[in-house]
């Protein structure tokens, strides 16, 4: 054979695969677009860099959340053991208008109701127990969030809008954010602003005078964000959050005893934290699987920090299923004014025993199944995915001496539908 | 503080000590596939978010904004 044939043939080569390139570029760029969290502006989306598509998606996707009952041994006398239930509906459609412009509208209606921890005692053998709401707490919220992106050649920019709503919290909400491509769309850069504003209205005040009402709070966050293409198959991203707390941070269903007698929850009124998120993702051909790791370290300046460290698998199956196994591990300190309950009265007026801001270690895993199939003309996603998480002081890497007995376990069922047309 | 700045190490070795490889254009094949994403599928990453940031005390990392509720 000549030089100039294998040459030619060469060319042909080349040419072949870029056209199937572009071909895999369409598809991962919908997939992109439909799948690049509309609730988190500029920075989700595919390791490829997010691009316009001309399909409309649209997904759905029910959730069943269920907490399991708290240990007879962990609960004050006479109180509820059965916890929260919680029943999520999701929407999400993402069309594209024009050549440059997408819009994606996120709605998310939640059903509530069950028992919630109230405040801690000591027990008769000195353990500390859970006291927990008497009545049984049933709430509806619904969220709304409105997004709009403009597709520039090397650059996007999105603007969000949304408001949430219970009987007793109403939240608006607002970000914006923008992304940047350069070293031939191999990094990109990322950044945006998000602000909430949100107004508490307790139910029951009247019959509970510790219970405060007409309370405000603000929430002002701000992240910035590099990806980077390591090779055709690896990709590494690391983002940096600040967010700032401002107005009333307690919880106004909690309490805490102080000397024998409980008193509001009472948290500053001020909160710096700082979240920093480490991702990376590595796709095996020889597998047909890609691995995820994301790696989170939490601060903020009522003392706590944590970690956060998940991985998963996804796995390919003949052409149409997908599975992915994961695994979440989670430890966090206590903030400095928390404890179980107060045996004197603290200068600062502060008082939690929340188990949320108590020391403790957490692990979850979650096995999610995913089928594409084709009907009615239209290719669709099935998918189901269950997810079980355990809490424990005995988790925490830290040491813990008296784990809060509000600690929680829970299962979350869930199922969904995608389509694109 | 100290764990804060080797978090952040970390991260800056993860980006710049892998040896990056320019990758044209028509060998982005793989990080197309929907597998490759930050987050495969949003709605399972919202939820989760969602449910992790009601029960736990740190903030979700990635991004700003979105509405407040009264979960607990």
């Amino acid at each position: 054979m000549s030089n100039a044939s294998r040459r030619a043939r060469r060319k042909a080569r080349v040419r072949t695969a870029r056209r199937r390139a572009q071909r895999r570029r369409k598809q991962g760029a919908l997939a992109a677009l439909t799948s690049g969290a509309l609730a988190l502006p500029g920075l989700a989306g595919s390791a490829a860099a997010e691009g316009l598509t001309d399909q409309i998606s649209s997904e759905y996707g029910f959730s069943r959340y269920s907490e399991g009952s708290i240990p007879a041994s962990k609960v004050a006398p006479g109180s509820e053991r059965g916890r929260y239930d919680i029943d999520m509906h999701q929407v999400r459609l993402a069309a594209p208008l024009g050549e440059r412009f997408a819009l994606g509208l996120d709605v998310v209606h939640e059903s509530m109701s069950g028992a919630t921890p109230w405040y801690v005692i000591p027990g008769d053998d000195g353990e500390p127990v859970q006291v927990m709401t008497g009545a049984t707490v049933e709430d509806k919220r619904t969220d709304v969030l409105l997004e709009g992106k403009y597709f520039m050649d090397r650059s996007l920019a999105s603007l969000s809008g949304g408001v949430s709503f219970e009987k007793d919290y109403l939240a608006i909400n607002g970000g914006l954010g923008g992304q940047l491509d350069f070293n031939e769309k191999n990094t990109t850069l990322s950044g945006g602003l998000g602000v909430s504003i949100d107004k508490i209205d307790p139910t029951d005040s009247a019959e509970f005078p510790l219970r405060p009402n007409h309370e405000k709070k603000q929430s002002y966050s701000a992240y910035a964000g590099i990806s980077q293409v390591v090779r055709r198959n690896i990709a590494v991203q690391s983002t940096l959050t600040y967010a700032l707390g401002d107005g009333f941070l307690s919880d106004p269903y909690k309490q805490a005893l102080v000397v024998g007698e409980p008193l509001a929850d009472s948290r500053p009124d001020l909160r710096h934290q700082i979240a920093w998120l480490s991702r990376y993702r590595h796709h095996f051909s020889s597998l047909n699987g890609t691995f995820h790791a994301n790696y989170q370290f939490y601060w903020d300046d009522w003392n706590i920090t944590a970690h956060t460290l998940e991985v998963a698998w996804y796995q390919s199956l003949f052409e149409s299923i997908r599975l992915i196994p994961s695994f979440r591990y989670y430890t966090q300190g206590q903030a400095d004014f928390y404890a179980n309950y107060y045996t004197q009265v603290r200068s600062d007026g502060l008082y939690s025993s929340d188990y949320r801001l108590s020391p403790y270690g957490a692990l979850s895993w979650r096995l999610r199944a995913e089928a594409r199939f084709r009907t009615w003309q239209l290719d669709w996603v099935g998918s189901f995915s269950w997810e079980r998480y355990l809490s424990s002081g005995s988790y925490a890497l830290q040491s813990v001496s008296a784990p809060n007995p509000g600690l929680v376990s829970f299962d979350v069922f869930s199922v969904g539908l995608t389509t694109r047309f | 503080m100290r764990r804060f700045v080797a978090s952040g190490l970390l991260a800056a070795l993860l980006l710049a000590g892998t040896g990056c490889a320019a990758v044209k254009p028509w060998e982005r094949d793989v990080l197309a596939r929907p597998d490759m994403a930050w987050e495969p599928d949003a709605l399972e990453a919202k939820r989760s978010a969602h449910v992790h940031y009601s029960k736990e005390a740190a903030l979700p990392g990635g991004g700003a904004g979105g509405g407040g509720c009264g979960c607990n």
